[in-house]
């Protein structure tokens, strides 16, 4: 038990860095983003036994990042979905506007500004490949092999990904920008 | 001429507040690590992992007790169940001698000698029923 948190401690400690920051392009906000890496860890801690060495270690814990992360907005977008139903309904969720600045638009809670909010909410609308492969190919330190590898596909998988997110994501901005 | 202007104009500013927007990823910067976060991270594991191998080790003393409980039970059934047939045992033994002794009995007056002249008798009246058929 002993060696194993000791070599757990080294594995956080080499990936904690890149876990964070990789959770943070998903959510926008510094405190998810640690609630998350955290979740990861755990998630890392307890399957570590499991671990087929079918990929390299750092992509499989990268990996399951991008799955909690997308979870994660998942998450905030049914609960986004029900408060909204709840509103037409007439029924006044108290929490809900408790957790309202921070968790349902982190994006505001990151830069203060609208535009990071618009971002975040295009950003949404995406389909989640075409917007894991976008967020991830904006991250320093991966490389597109890398994102193929984290996907389970390959690389012109990922520049078609990628180049797809970036029109649908210009085009969806753009559509918001000319109703404004 | 003017309205086509002004169009492409504010095609332009759309444009550039697009790009602004999309910019914003490029900019992000990245975030340091907090100090705590590992010392954090190892904290909820020992409570979580730690709590977990301790609900294990209940279960597992939980176990072993019913499983000693059930031994015990199998072990007392068992006992009582021998007992109870030894009991019955030499109660049978006990009635099977009697009935064997009463028919010892039985056969010993059967065969005792004052049955022997019904034996004898018999053959004498087969035999003088066979001397008066014979007569005539």
């Amino acid at each position: 038990m002993a060696s194993k948190e000791e070599s757990f401690r080294y594995l956080v400690a080499e990936h904690q860095e890149m876990v964070i920051n990789t959770c943070y392009r998903f959510v926008f906000n510094r405190e998810e983003a640690e609630d998350l890496a955290q979740d990861v860890f755990i998630e890392v801690f307890r399957s570590l036994e499991q671990f087929r060495e079918e990929a390299k270690l750092s992509t499989w814990i990268y990996r399951i990042a991008v799955t909690k992360s997308l979870d994660h907005l998942r998450r905030l977008k049914r609960k986004k979905r029900f408060s909204s139903l709840k509103r037409i309904i007439g029924i006044e969720d108290p929490s809900a506007e408790i957790a309202a600045p921070c968790n349902d638009n982190p994006a505001e809670a990151y830069a203060g500004n609208e535009q990071a909010a618009i971002l975040q909410e295009a950003l949404g609308t995406l389909p989640e490949s075409q917007k894991t492969a976008f967020l991830l190919s904006k991250q320093e330190g991966f490389s597109n092999q890398e994102i193929a590898d984290i996907l389970k596909t390959s690389v012109s998988a990922v520049e078609s990904l990628v180049h797809r997110a970036k029109k649908n994501l210009h085009d969806k901005l753009f559509a918001y920008y000319t109703q404004q | 001429m003017k309205q086509e202007f002004m169009m492409k104009e504010r095609n332009n500013n759309i444009e550039a507040q697009v790009a602004k927007t999309m910019k914003l990823l490029d900019e992000m910067k990245p975030l340091e690590v907090n100090h705590f976060f590992r010392a954090r991270l190892m904290q909820r594991i020992e409570r979580e992992f730690g709590l977990e191998a301790k609900q294990t080790h209940a279960v597992a003393g939980n176990r072993f007790v019913f499983r000693l409980a059930f031994f015990a039970l199998l072990i007392v059934i068992n006992l009582g169940a021998t007992v109870l047939s030894v009991q019955q045992n030499k109660r049978w033994t006990t009635s099977v001698s009697g009935i064997s002794e009463m028919l010892d009995k039985l056969s010993d007056d059967y065969t005792s000698h004052e049955f022997a002249y019904y034996d004898q008798s018999s053959t004498y009246t087969s035999e003088t029923v066979s001397t008066e058929i014979q007569t005539p």
